[in-house]
């Protein structure tokens, strides 16, 4: 079976990437097309991917398994409250920074793609599991029901800043995550939880 | 209800299950398709709708319209700091309300039809509008900068918050919006933020 390079899995992405932008339609992309400008056999590509959806599903599913080996790290080593804390705030650094120069149209078409939405549905559970061990590790003395409910609204409004971030110029994140961090924080404080 | 009214809403409804029930991306769907799939005449659903993407629209339009004549109306009608409170709890109650159980397949298509595009980043300007006038009457004594600061993040947990609602059942509805409102007044109570 060939595989594709990292390298070229890259120079695919982008190359369907740059063309969804172009034309804003996604039955314009063709493996022929994207072959072509990468000078290599369209076999190649379709052994790897069986239609144009699974490019984007692809990068999707890299990204954030990228994303959870480095926060898994970080949980891995947290021994004390201030290190879960650490690794919970970590993490919205490490999205942020890793967004691609393409995150708004990566994020529109893991809203959309139906392969995609299976995946982010899914995703979405590993990151909230992630959050709810962060919370009571990080903030301890909440009861269980306490860290559910925290942990499904961080979860909220984390996938409510994802779509904010990925829509504003670069520039302007790291203002905005500071401030989102800061709004969690006081959350979580909230030992009793209302 | 008026007869035509009647009709649309039952044609949605149909026509979102059909569309559950096709699995397909939206944009491949089309009208004489969705006909069949429906066992109904294409023209019944002409006469009400140009095509799929105008039914979408059409939905993601309502939603609006109806959470706008509820902002609207509460607004001219917010005389203390309390009301301006009470219009957000009850804006955010009005969305459980008004989403119906297909809204995660017009949250998708948002996402991708250009027309549902447009009317989302008109629809997300609006509500920043609206909200900041909410929270300037509500939360009363904040400067300016952390007027625009709080708003915007109160904008993102709301996007956070509506993505939820469409692939939540009434209860976890129910549940989540009491903590989502506790939380943003905790977060607003916070006059000079941080």
């Amino acid at each position: 079976m060939i595989k594709l390079s990292p390298n070229l899995k890259d120079k695919v992405v982008n190359k369907a990437v740059n063309s969804l932008r172009k034309n804003k339609s996604i039955d314009q992309l063709s493996f022929a097309a994207i072959a072509k400008e990468l000078d290599v056999g369209i076999d190649e590509l379709t052994t790897f991917y069986n239609t144009t959806e699974d490019i984007f599903l692809d990068a999707q599913k890299k990204d954030w398994e990228s994303l959870h080996r480095y926060w898994d790290k970080q949980i891995k080593k947290a021994k004390t409250p201030g290190d879960f804390k650490r690794a919970f705030e970590i993490f919205f650094e490490r999205f942020v920074e890793t967004l691609s120069k393409d995150a708004d149209l990566r994020f529109e078409l893991s809203c959309y793609l139906p392969e995609c939405i299976k995946y982010r549905d899914k995703n979405r559970i590993k990151v909230k599991e992630k959050f709810s061990k962060l919370i009571k590790r990080g903030w301890p003395g909440k009861d269980m029901k306490v860290i559910q409910r925290q942990s499904e609204l961080v979860t909220v409004l984390f996938y409510g800043f994802i779509d904010h971030i990925v829509h504003i110029p670069k520039e302007e994140r790291s203002k905005i995550l500071s401030d989102f961090r800061n709004m969690l924080n006081l959350h979580l404080q909230d030992r009793k939880f209302f | 209800m008026k007869v035509e009214v009647q009709k649309k809403v039952r044609i949605i409804q149909k026509a979102m299950n059909s569309i559950r029930k096709m699995d397909k991306t939206v944009h491949t769907i089309s009208f004489s398709r969705l006909a069949d799939e429906m066992e109904m005449p294409l023209n019944e659903l002409t006469d009400i709708f140009l095509d799929v993407e105008d039914m979408f629209l059409n939905e993601q339009k309502r939603v609006t319209r109806k959470i706008t004549e509820l902002v609207e109306e509460g607004l001219k009608d917010c005389h203390t700091p309390n009301d301006a409170k009470e219009l957000l709890e009850r804006s955010t109650l009005k969305l459980i309300e008004l989403l119906p159980d297909y809204s995660d397949l017009v949250y998708s298509a948002v996402f991708y039809l250009p027309k549902c595009i447009a009317e989302r980043d008109r629809t997300k300007k609006y509500y920043r509008q609206s909200l900041k006038k909410i929270i300037k009457k509500g939360w009363p004594g904040k400067i300016e900068s952390v007027l625009d600061r709080q708003t915007d993040l109160v904008l993102l947990s709301l996007y956070g918050y509506m993505e939820y609602l469409v692939r939540a059942n009434l209860r976890e509805r129910k549940e989540i919006q009491k903590d989502f409102i506790n939380m943003i007044n905790l977060h607003l109570q916070d006059r000079l933020f941080f």
